[in-house]
């Protein structure tokens, strides 16, 4: 009970200091001028929460030609939310798992050529996102000139959704990011006594490596991929304006305002924060457990 | 410490910057600022192609829509964007290093929550952080800029530093904090050394290594976040917006800095991709001079390089091992039973 107590207080003040942030661009405007505009800043934080409040209410204008209309923002943003949630989790679902597989196999190899393997990632962990996000459109439009197949589209146009190839660059990255950290955790976690202990005995590395090392390496992978999603934030919003996709991000670019970072930030906040909390949860007990018997 | 500089991946990595630096210098100061124009090749007196013109031996990377030369554009840009992203790394750390050693050691009661403050910090994807305070700096206003060009990149390098100090911060005071419960520091305290003298005399000596590395990887990251924010129209220093209603042009970027290149060249990419592709490579081109740069200090100052092939025992046979093997199965069992008992 006093866990979940702990819970509460550290969303709110998640929450607040997010809320703080949103309002951040007046102070800068004001900085400019050479005022410090905090009356301003205050009311248009009461405003932000406001229009939090009543979120069906809030409309945005669209200028189409001479004329300003006011559109409701409600219904559609729901689904923009949920086009740029997908496209996060699956990457990021198929991104642990190509990570794993990677670190299962190159766990097989002898020690000289697993430090190859290594150095090889570490340098295609340090490409930026633009480059491979232009390099695939390339592709796509080269296989496209020289065949006539179009593999995917690379821009979206309208209402229609695209998948695969904005997974698959939105997930390269993270894929590889996450890689290094499991090669990291799975080689200290091979160096234990334990494992030797497991080695003499007879069984096979394949079997070691599954019941013993993956489990116990898993929980410090799960602990330290936080950062891998902060990374992948940046890039999802890289790759809704590189495809044109109609994603949350993109909408908040293209009607930038405080309220809308806001809605947008807490869009993708509140899910994995909520995600992250379960796991930290279900793994610290389960580490309790195991430390208790 | 070994020196770097027998660490062949330092090497190249410094090579690469500082072919990028020094030429950028070089390049401007040989061939002036504005780059060689060409209008449309000629062929038996026919023009054959018209910007943008593909690349060939006259213009290695081509030249953009309007027929200037794109290398010479990613040559003198080269040094707005690599100083760039060094002064913000560099201020960032002057921030950070202090706050996180004060968050490690003065302020280790409070520190679970600091973590708690800057932790949601984690959710706002720095790119969209950086659009949201950098656009009323960088986007040009209707009646145009009421700061300088000068004013505006100090403007944009302090933002951009400020806005992941805190993450950094927190980042040096757990790791200054793991140090601080060491034997040798509480052996020090006993002797009743004050935690100024303790910072000054044993966490800064002993984390200089791993700042260098933390230097490295945030101006990788302030590279990554300037060419996002070409990507989004703006540009290091400012971005010119025409707002004639008839005749518009592009945005521009004041110099060629490469995420102005970037940015707006992207929607070439179908036409003509050495345009955007150029200052993207140039871009990975840095970052991997940067990361080979750390790989070889962290072997420079670790001392490994190679993991040595092991020997293989000779004299023990294989029917050795099977038997020792066995005979500890076999006494794991008895132990287990006489648990059981």
């Amino acid at each position: 009970m006093k866990g979940f107590l702990k819970w509460v207080i550290q969303f709110i003040v998640a929450l607040i200091s997010i809320l703080l942030i949103s309002g951040a661009p007046l102070l800068i405007a004001g900085f400019q001028k050479g005022e410090f505009l905090w009356r301003e800043y205050f009311e248009a934080l009461k405003f932000h929460v406001v229009t939090i409040m009543n979120i069906s209410e809030l409309s945005i204008e669209y200028s189409t030609g001479r004329v300003f209309k006011e559109v409701a923002v409600f219904p559609k943003i729901i689904e923009y939310m949920t086009y740029s949630l997908q496209l996060l989790f699956l990457a990021l679902g198929a991104a642990i798992l190509i990570a794993l597989l990677g670190t299962f196999i190159t766990m097989m190899f002898k020690e000289r050529a697993r430090s190859r393997v290594k150095l090889i990632f570490y340098f295609l962990e340090s490409l930026p996102d633009i480059l491979i996000i232009t390099l695939a459109q390339l592709v796509v439009v080269i296989i496209f000139q020289k065949t006539g197949i179009l593999v995917s589209k690379i821009a979206v146009m309208g209402d229609e959704r695209i998948y695969w190839l904005p997974v698959l660059c939105l997930m390269i990255l993270p894929m590889i990011q996450l890689y290094r950290l499991s090669m990291i955790t799975f080689e200290t976690e091979e160096r234990q006594s334990y494992v030797e202990l497991a080695k003499s005995l007879g069984f096979s590395k394949s079997f070691i490596l599954f019941m013993h090392i993956f489990r116990n390496a898993i929980i410090s992978v799960f602990f330290q991929s936080k950062k891998t999603m902060w990374f992948m934030l940046s890039n999802l919003f890289i790759l809704e304006l590189m495809f044109n996709i109609p994603g949350i991000m993109l909408f908040m670019y293209e009607n930038i305002s405080g309220v809308l970072f806001l809605i947008t930030v807490l869009s993708f906040f509140v899910p994995i924060f909520i995600l992250y909390s379960i796991g930290e949860w279900y793994f610290i007990r389960r580490l309790r457990r195991g430390e208790a018997v | 410490m070994k020196s770097v500089w027998r660490q062949p991946l330092f090497i190249l990595g410094f090579g690469i910057i500082s072919f990028f630096l020094v030429g950028s210098f070089l390049f401007e100061w040989i061939f002036g600022s504005i780059p060689k124009q060409t209008f449309f090749i000629e062929e038996n007196g026919r023009a054959v192609e018209a910007p943008p013109i593909s690349p060939y031996w006259k213009h290695p990377l081509g030249t953009d829509e309007f027929g200037y030369d794109m290398f010479a554009k990613i040559m003198i840009g080269a040094k707005y964007t690599i100083l760039g992203a060094m002064a913000v790394a560099a201020l960032r750390m002057f921030i950070a290093v202090p706050l996180g050693y004060v968050i490690g050691t003065y302020l280790q009661r409070q520190r679970s929550w600091i973590n708690g403050i800057i932790d949601p910090i984690h959710y706002v994807p720095m790119t969209i952080f950086a659009v949201l305070l950098l656009s009323p700096v960088l986007w040009m206003p209707m009646e145009g800029f009421t700061t300088t060009v000068f004013e505006r990149v100090v403007i944009q390098v302090v933002i951009m530093a400020v806005i992941t100090v805190p993450i950094v911060a927190s980042l040096i005071g757990n790791e200054a904090n793991l140090l601080y419960q060491q034997e040798y520091i509480l052996a020090a305290r006993t002797l009743g050394a004050s935690r100024r003298r303790i910072i000054i005399r044993h966490l800064v000596p002993q984390m200089r290594e791993k700042m260098a590395v933390l230097y490295g990887q945030q101006v990788v990251e302030s590279l990554i976040v300037f060419a996002h924010l070409g990507l989004l129209k703006l540009f290091l220093g400012g971005t010119l917006v025409s707002y004639d209603p008839m005749f518009a042009d592009p945005p521009k970027s004041i110099a060629y800095e490469w995420a102005g290149l970037f940015g707006n060249s992207f929607r070439y990419l179908q036409g003509a991709p050495w345009l955007p592709l150029s200052p993207a490579i140039s871009f990975a081109l840095v970052i991997l001079a940067i990361a080979a740069m750390i790989e070889g200090y962290t072997r420079a100052t670790n001392g490994q390089v190679n993991i040595k092939r092991r020997k293989k025992m000779k004299y023990v046979s294989e029917d050795v091992v099977e038997w020792n093997q066995q005979q500890l199965k076999e006494k794991l069992v008895l132990l287990q039973s006489d648990k059981n008992k």
